[in-house]
């Protein structure tokens, strides 16, 4: 536990030294900057791996670049290793999206700008080779598999479904048009990993030795298994893909090193040679072998944390695992025989969190994805399989690095529970009120454990996870995959009002459910939307199955992914989600997520109200102005919007949304994962993709315009009709529950006045305290002053350090798109005067 | 059954009291204090308010208006107050919600639902509900009632008095109340009617019945630059305090938070020049009522 001691002492450490300072301040100035050689090498190893097998020669593809892709050691940095030689680099990968490479450089030529909402600047010369590289991708396409056989299975119709057609579906997959040279669900189903600690601690010379041994094995006794199978020579290669990754990643490690050695040698200042020499040595050491001392565990958390996000740049998500548990073991060694300061820890560990913002992807820079997130989280404190908390210096550490950096990632995810000091809580509020946004956030420790412990997870296994995306969780044990699949609620309900047409199209999408205008009550409405959403999972499901099972057949297995669950991998070649782990089952994925549980509940309740209840309007009338977009029936949508909330705990609206939600989870929930044939979870998860969502539906009887963002996250109410505070906005919050949620997100907005002194912050403490004992998962204060939004929404250039967190990731304000920017301020300002 | 005119019930109240609390704001004062932030709590009676930001000067109040008291001039609506009798057409038909009727008659068993919604908080937080207002006490029969009850459900009360009301209604509330937060806003009584159209003779009283009956009290200053903060002027209040045997003293410096209130109620701000009070000055006068041994914390 946390002492009152370790609080005070860290809060006197000065993280942004005059050295952070200077970084930051370059890395501040810095454009972002498409980067074409690692998508080079990527191609050129490719090609020179022709008849390997594919997962040698995915591991070749990603050995090459750390082999040769340009890397740069800063001025003045302490912890070192670069994505790419720019301080912003834009690391792109044409072969995974080079359709969307070469419409990026379309639009560099007439403005220069990615997106509406990010820039990067591309030298003429790149630019020129990349629209090479991706066309070279676009001419090779490889056979659509995928396409044929859901053309083949499910008609030509299914594709009218996806997020580039009429939006049912949303997931960045589930598109009609092909995205990339590989099989569509590629980045997808390597999982979403993190460094975990037994590999910091093990070093990848050794990873490399048992996996040698186990090859040699397989070569000496041949054939172990049926002569049939091709099994043992399956892992024969896969353990040979590792060995190649792990003997890449520490040529890269070693590369930095030669690079530190030079500088130095041309270094005037001695103190700065004497710091190369260092990093130099550390370098040399990890990530190969165990660390020696907190620098080198800080040196190796680094690039294994960077080796995901580059092997696959596109993967949606890259946590970095519990960091304080990683790096506590060899930070309190060295502070106890006085090798480091505390104030040292402090400098270096603000250097490391520096280095996670180095990087932009084409996803960071898409709209529809998490503008300006790479979702880097960062899990602190919890509980043991003994139920003793957890938390320890580091956890101070990286609130501190937080609080005086102000870097908009990594998110931090305290594992809440009521065990923990009260005044850490306290500490961990001021940090987030300084910081100005959202972060950290607060997640249910007991509830996260117990999700594993209802898998049938032992209970050692089962306390160690992390948090990841917006806001999911993994298992040290078996990581999981990303959920790829959302079903835009709204707009099945938008379709249910149409009797199954898309008003947009006129096309018939849906079931014939029948046309409202004749219903008589409101369960005719309910159930003919539960009929819609059924008939739509039940489509959902059946791409599931065909897509990933394809995927499995023509995807390599990622050696990187391999060498974190090392121990799994060596034994049964397999990754986690094939079966490679103690776990097997415990990998049913969330093949089904959705979104716009509030929308639909919202809009279900002003008909109650309006249409059955108080008669003031009739259905027919109602979608006529939705079709209208309200055009000349402002008034009408006034009604609508002053119809009762979700939010407000507010039994009106509050059990349309319990009965929404929880019939929305059975009939996600009834059809078993086809893989493991076990119950889905599910997700609601929250960063932008319901600014997406929005774009396909038409107005909505909660007063919501045509084509804007419908509402975002799990349970947080529709932004700015929360109006009852904090503890109304919980109470509502709670009735649903969320336990077989795979992610889920709950953001709240509290003004920096409500915790401007202890005695509120304990307060504001109760409010976690109360949120969690009655099931939430995660919870995340945004805080700000609405004054201040306004402004920085009209004058961007003043507010460049503001920062917000939408939905479970941060990004600057500024950076939001305008409709984003717009529902922040709108969001009710709690506890305003 | 006995109701209440109630304008305004606010969860999460972390300024009013222990632990979070649920504020429940009467409607009617007799004082009228300059500086008020709640002009809405004054008048006894429901009146409406609107709120120009939401205003699309549609007119339809305009037409629905019984009296003609409503014209659009320059800068929106405006209300002729003396013609309107508050009966609150305008807001039953304004479709943006521009126009409000602000107090409500409610039953104790009303608000008491409201305010059991937050138990668990107020259990955690050591919170409860608090009575404030307007003066609570000018509907003591209903605080009473309400109090009783909360005091039943083993939910703490709060009485947040100006101290201006009858020795009665003092003593059947106070039966029931945890804590009282009690005004004082000069020693003076002219200084005092100049402030608040009425002299502090029936405050002081009642503080001494405070006092004898034994429940908790903090005294809350409102600190107002120019009108009572001198050090002699706080000096008197120290004096007072201590004298009465009391020690816990908040210091609430004035804020401009009411100013748009009194536009949505078309009336004047009387204090247009009034500054909230320097840091420097809230020190001093902490420093000077610690001198006196008083407990003394700037609440903001």
């Amino acid at each position: 536990m946390i002492t009152h001691e370790q609080i005070e002492a860290v809060k006197k450490l000065r993280v942004l030294t005059e050295r952070l300072q200077n970084l930051k301040e370059k890395w501040e100035k810095a454009q972002p900057t498409v980067c074409v050689e690692p998508s080079q090498l990527f191609t050129k190893a490719w090609q020179e791996a022709e008849g390997d097998p594919i997962d040698v020669r995915w591991a070749k593809a990603y050995a090459l670049r750390l082999e040769e892709q340009p890397i740069a050691i800063r001025d003045g940095e302490l912890v070192v290793g670069s994505f790419t030689s720019q301080p912003k680099g834009v690391y792109v990968i044409a072969a995974l999206a080079p359709y969307r490479v070469l419409d990026m450089l379309g639009k560099f030529q007439i403005e220069r700008r990615l997106s509406a909402t990010s820039t990067a600047t591309i030298d003429e010369r790149d630019a020129e080779l990349l629209r090479e590289d991706a066309q070279y991708w676009v001419d090779y396409m490889p056979p659509d598999y995928i396409g044929k056989a859901l053309r083949e299975e499910l008609g030509e119709d299914h594709f009218e479904l996806m997020q580039d057609r009429a939006l049912v579906f949303e997931g960045p997959f589930l598109k009609a048009e092909r995205q990339s040279a590989f099989q569509d669900m590629l980045s997808a189903w390597t999982g979403s990993p993190h460094p975990r600690v037994n590999v910091i601690n093990t070093g990848l010379k050794r990873i490399q030795e048992l996996a040698e041994a186990e090859m040699e094995d397989i070569m000496d006794k041949g054939v172990r298994l049926s002569h049939k199978s091709s099994d043992a020579y399956r892992k024969y290669v896969f353990l040979k893909a590792m060995v190649l990754t792990c003997k890449a990643l520490i040529t890269f490690a070693e590369r930095h090193a030669e690079l530190a050695r030079k500088i130095a040698e041309k270094e005037t200042d001695s103190s700065r040679r004497e710091e190369l020499l260092q990093i130099a040595e550390c370098c040399e050491w990890v990530p190969a072998n165990p660390p020696r001392n907190f620098r080198e565990a800080l040196q190796s958390l680094r690039f294994m944390h960077m080796a995901l996000r580059m092997e696959q740049p596109g993967r949606p998500e890259n946590a970095m695992g519990r960091v304080d548990l990683i790096l506590y073991p060899y930070y309190i060694r060295d502070l106890q025989e006085g090798k480091i300061t505390r104030q040292e820890a402090a400098e270096l560990l603000g250097c490391f969190w520096l280095k996670t913002a180095e990087i932009e992807t084409l996803e960071t820079i898409a709209e529809w994805f998490a503008p300006g997130a790479l979702l880097p989280n960062c899990t602190i404190c919890g509980r043991d399989k003994d139920g003793k908390d957890v938390s320890n210096e580091i956890s101070l550490l990286v609130l501190e690095v937080l609080r005086q950096l102000k870097i908009a990632e990594p998110g931090v995810y305290i594992r809440y529970h009521d065990g923990m000091n009260p005044e850490f809580i306290r500490y961990a509020l001021e940090c987030n009120r300084d910081y100005g946004g959202g972060n950290p956030a607060f997640v249910n420790d007991g509830l996260g454990t117990d999700r594993f412990l209802d898998r049938g997870v032992a209970m050692e296994d089962a306390v160690d996870w992390c948090t990841s995306g917006c806001l999911g969780y993994h298992a040290d044990c078996a990581d999981h995959e990303f959920g790829v699949a959302h079903l835009n609620l709204t707009k099945i309900f938008e379709l249910t009002l149409h009797n199954g047409i898309d008003p947009k199209t006129g096309r018939q999408l849906g079931l014939q459910t029948g046309d409202p205008a004749t219903f008589t009550a409101l369960e005719e409405l309910y159930d003919a939307f539960f009929k819609q959403l059924d008939y739509f999972t039940e489509k959902l499901r059946a791409d599931y199955f065909i897509r990933r099972s394809i995927d499995l057949e023509h995807s390599p297995q990622s050696a990187l992914v391999g060498i974190l669950h090392f121990e799994d991998a060596i034994r049964t070649g397999l990754l986690p989600q094939r079966g490679g782990s103690k776990y097997p089952a415990l990998f049913s994925m969330e093949w089904v997520g959705d979104r716009g549980v509030t929308d639909v509940s919202d809009s279900l309740a002003a008909i109650k109200q309006l249409v059955f209840d108080e008669k003031q309007v009739t259905m027919a009338e109602l979608i006529e102005a939705l079709n209208a977009d309200w055009d000349g029936r402002e008034e009408l949508r006034q009604k609508c919007l002053q119809a009762p909330k979700y939010g407000n705990d507010d039994d009106y609206a509050d059990s349309i949304f319990v009965h929404v939600w929880n019939k929305t989870q059975e009939i996600l929930q009834k059809r078993p994962d086809p893989f493991t044939g076990l119950k889905p979870f599910t997700f609601k998860g929250a960063a932008a993709g319901h600014i997406i969502h929005g774009r396909a539906v038409g107005a909505t009887p909660n007063g919501r315009m045509a084509y804007t963002p419908i509402n975002d996250g799990a349970t947080s109410p529709m932004p700015g009709m929360d109006v009852n505070g904090p503890t109304a906005n919980i109470n509502s919050a709670n009735k649903v529950s969320v336990r077989e949620l795979r992610g889920a997100t709950h953001n709240m907005k509290l003004s920096k006045q409500v915790l401007n002194t202890a005695e509120k912050l304990d307060k504001a403490a109760v409010l976690i305290k109360t949120f969690m004992a009655g099931g939430g998962w995660h919870l995340q204060f945004n805080i700000v002053s609405s004054e201040e939004l306004v402004e920085a929404r009209q004058q961007p250039e003043k507010h460049r350090n503001l920062i917000v967190r939408v939905g479970g990731y941060s990004a600057y304000f500024v950076d939001l798109p305008l409709q984003l920017q717009d529902e922040i301020i709108a969001r009710t300002m709690h506890g305003m005067a | 059954m006995i109701t209440g005119k109630i304008f305004n019930i606010q969860r999460y109240s972390i300024d009013d009291g222990p632990g979070i609390r649920t504020t429940v704001f009467l409607k009617g004062c007799p004082l009228r204090c300059k500086w008020c932030s709640n002009p809405e709590s004054q008048n006894a009676w429901p009146e409406i308010v609107h709120r120009d930001s939401f205003c699309h000067r549609c007119g339809t109040c305009i037409t629905a208006c019984p009296e003609k008291a409503i014209v659009l001039g320059d800068k929106g609506i405006e209300i002729d107050r003396h013609l309107c009798t508050n009966c609150g057409r305008c807001a039953e038909v304004c479709p943006y919600n521009a126009l409000e009727m602000v107090g409500q008659e409610m039953l104790v068993d009303d608000v008491l639902s409201e305010v059991r919604r937050d138990a668990e908080y107020y259990r955690v937080s050591g919170g409860g509900v608090t009575a404030s207002g307007g003066e609570p006490l000018s509907q003591a029969d209903f605080v009473a009632e309400l109090f009783a009850r909360c005091g039943e459900e083993g939910i703490h009360t709060c009485l947040d008095t100006s101290g201006y009301a009858s020795p009665g209604a003092f003593k059947k509330v106070l039966a029931y109340t945890n804590i009282v937060f009690f005004d004082i806003k000069h020693t003076d009584p002219e200084r005092h009617e100049e402030m608040t159209k009425h002299q502090n003779g029936v405050i002081l009283d009642n503080l001494q019945i405070v006092v004898k009956s034994g429940v908790d009290v903090i005294i809350r200053i409102p600190v107002l630059s120019g009108l009572n903060s001198t050090v002699e002027e706080m000096a008197d209040t120290a004096k007072l305090i201590r004298d009465s045997g009391l020690n816990k003293v908040h210091l609430l410096p004035y804020h401009k938070y009411g100013v748009g209130k009194y536009e949505m109620l078309d009336r004047e701000y009387p204090l247009e020049d009034l500054v909230p009070p320097a840091p420097e000055e809230l020190e001093a006068i902490v420093r000077m009522m610690n001198k006196y041994s008083l407990d003394c914390e700037v609440r903001i």
